[in-house]
């Protein structure tokens, strides 16, 4: 990093079905955490970045970054950024970018999402923009259709077993009983993974992360100083379409982020203690432990077996992922940076990493947060 | 939102591209497809072309498996709001069974484009710079000898062709209708093999249903695949180039002439359309500049 960019403060509301709550509110609820958390005043933000995907579908509003600025007295400077599910990740970057060009002195980045409003079937073809519309869409295929497709060749290569497989999503719910902001507090046994309705073959309802409303909201600075300083900042992309790609069971996006990410930290991988990855389906949990390179290729699910066993040798998904947290798609990223933070100071270690992604891996960033009270 | 029209027609045209046979990568079964397709399940496979593409598509298969040999059908995919028919490339069962990769024979090298782009006189110049390295292969024909005919073609009966094509004997072949003779082209095994056995390549002056077929026979990586272009920024110069080249060969009547040209605009608008088979497209406006940039595209023949 040019600059030492600090996390000075962070904010979220509870993920879940906010019938109540529209896109304004859930922004404000977790701008007004952030702001209480780092005890800055609101007219030390110099500028705003919003992360979102789907507003002008399930929301019927554009232009987020003019509605979050509005929430400010002083009407700060504000963009929206936008890469699918990775939205929040990219607004991270974004926000880095400006900051480390001296642009900006202090950012709030606010992701949010309010999926709710639209029904499961709008809401999933929405989705489906995150893959090529011309070349992934026409057979009738969905994001969970790509995430079955891909679990199914990764069963046929490795041997992955359905029971296998279940366990990812226990480990995640067992993580957000703790955690009261997870839309999901309660355990949930591998076996009622296994008996989930079937989705899309070999991918149960249990395997997928849900729908959700929520907002997450941190403040970046250079002038303020805080114990969370952001070690790298790396954003990769790849093609837009699984056809395009030499293989579906591994994302190079991951890989080169990570590669990028470490050389920018000047650390090693055996350094980050906690991590929070992006489990969109079970199977791209197990997929990215092995991308990140916390696992042999084939094997990222002994790291799960592991952890369900209760012999981690790495805090990941503490928060319950996006499983059992909930993924309101746009505030996903900036999520996952809160918690690597608050699990940096729970167990008080010193490095972090908070993988995301958009689509299936086409858009990846990822963060690595530094400890400075170790 | 996915039923726009011009979304539909963009996707339609490339559904065309997916008209090939190839193997499963990888299928799934979605319980739930979105609303427009019906509320019964739908298998999606990911399909690896012959062509080495990979594509998405509805199986047609009631217990696919990966590696499974799958060939195309058109159909009618659904009908949108605005009574749109949707058609769509699904795959279905080819045989029952997994097939081992297809071996690699040698490579063909294999030269198409308009009439009057010059396929012919480049093959022999090749043939002729490079004679230790390459030969042309000659093409089964019914139709009879013409006197501009340059020891190219092996003519034949319709009957003999048919019962070859029936043995096998005939990998490929096509069937130009004309307006006085329905002729038969095609390229036998026995040529191409012989070539090789001998340790060259084999040149094919071809169009696109025998190079179609030349890539299902042999494996699409074992073509090495020039398309011709005429020189000209626009398909009304290039296509009076062609116009000009036909009329100084002298070979034919103003009436066929004017067929060919048809013929002509067809065959440029196809390497565009089938782009996924031509390797390299080369425009010969100057034959010894287009032999010296070929040789260097052909790894065996850089030296020669």
């Amino acid at each position: 990093m040019q600059q030492d960019i600090f996390l000075v403060g962070s904010g979220l509301t509870r993920f879940g079905e906010w019938w109540d709550k529209g896109l304004r509110d859930l922004m404000d609820e977790a701008i007004d955490a952030a702001l209480r958390s780092s005890g800055l005043n609101v007219l030390d933000i110099d500028l705003v970045i919003v992360a979102n995907m789907l507003a002008e579908v399930t929301n019927d509003q554009a232009d987020l970054g003019a509605l979050a600025s509005s929430l400010m007295p002083h009407h700060p400077a504000a963009l929206r950024v936008e890469a699918a599910c990775g939205s929040g990740s990219v607004a991270l970057h974004t926000a880095c970018a400006f900051l480390e060009s001296g642009r900006a002195k202090t950012v709030l980045v606010i992701g949010v999402e309010k999926m709710t409003d639209a029904s499961t079937d709008a809401v999933s073809e929405a989705l489906m923009g995150a893959a090529d519309s011309e070349l992934d869409a026409p057979p009738g295929l969905t994001f969970l259709g790509i995430f079955g497709l891909i679990a199914k060749r990764y069963m046929h290569e490795f041997g992955l077993t359905r029971e296998q497989l279940s366990i990812v999503s226990a480990v995640h719910h067992r993580n957000a009983t703790e955690n009261p902001f997870a839309q999901f507090q309660q355990e949930l046994s591998p076996e009622a993974v296994s008996e989930s309705p079937l989705i899309s073959d070999p991918l149960r309802l249990f395997d997928c992360s849900p729908i959700s409303d929520g907002a997450a909201a941190c403040i970046l600075s250079t002038k303020h100083r805080a114990p969370m300083r952001i070690r790298a900042s790396q954003v990769t992309s790849d093609t837009l379409s699984i056809t395009e790609r030499q293989t579906i069971v591994s994302f190079p996006a991951t890989r080169e982020a990570m590669r990028r990410a470490l050389l920018e930290a000047e650390i090693e991988r055996k350094d980050i203690q906690a991590i929070e990855t992006h489990d969109c389906f079970s199977i791209a949990a197990v997929i990215n432990m092995e991308d990140l390179g916390f696992a042999r290729e084939g094997e990222g699910i002994r790291l799960y077996e592991d952890l369900y066993a209760g012999r981690p040798s790495l805090f990941v998904n503490m928060g319950g992922g996006l499983k059992a947290c909930g993924h309101p798609v746009g505030a996903t990223g900036i999520k996952q940076l809160i918690d690597v933070g608050k699990q940096l100071k729970r167990a008080s270690t010193q490095y972090g990493l908070a993988h995301n992604f958009g689509g299936a891996c086409a858009s990846c960033g990822i963060h690595i947060l530094e400890n400075l009270a170790v | 939102m996915n039923n726009s029209a011009s979304i539909v027609h963009r996707a339609l045209r490339r559904e065309r591209e997916k008209f090939l046979p190839g193997t499963i990568v990888s299928f799934t079964t979605l319980s739930h497809p979105p609303a427009r397709f019906g509320p019964m399940p739908r298998t999606i496979g990911m399909i690896l072309l012959e062509n080495r593409r990979r594509v998405l598509g509805t199986l047609l298969i009631e217990k696919p498996f990966i590696e499974q040999s799958v060939r195309p059908r058109m159909r009618l995919s659904h009908v949108t709001e605005e009574g749109i028919r949707v058609y769509e490339v699904a795959y279905e069962a080819s045989k029952n069974v997994a097939v081992a990769p297809q071996k690699f024979p040698g490579y063909i090298i294999a030269l198409s484009g308009p009439s009057g782009v010059g396929k012919s006189t480049i093959s022999k110049m090749l043939t002729k710079a490079c004679s230790d390295y390459t030969a042309n292969v000659p093409i089964l024909t019914t139709r009879d000898p013409k006197s501009g005919d340059d020891g190219e073609y092996i003519y034949t009966t319709e009957k003999k062709f048919e019962s070859m094509k029936r043995a096998g004997s005939i990998i490929t072949s096509t069937q130009i209708p004309s307006s006085n003779e329905n002729r038969q082209y095609g390229y036998r095994a026995t040529d191409i093999e012989a070539i090789w056995n001998k340790g060259k390549m084999p040149i094919v002056v071809t169009e696109i249903h025998l190079l179609e077929g030349l890539a299902h026979h042999y494996g699409r990586s074992s073509v090495l695949s020039f398309g011709l272009l005429p020189p000209g920024r626009t398909k009304r110069a290039r296509l009076s180039q062609l116009l000009h080249r036909l009329r100084a060969r002298g070979r034919e009547s103003e009436e066929h002439i004017r067929d060919r040209l048809k013929n002509a605009e067809h065959d440029l608008a196809l390497f565009r359309e089938r782009k996924d088979l031509f390797d390299h497209i080369v425009v010969n406006e100057d034959l010894t500049v287009m032999i010296a940039s070929m040789k260097k595209k052909v790894p065996a023949l850089s030296g020669a």
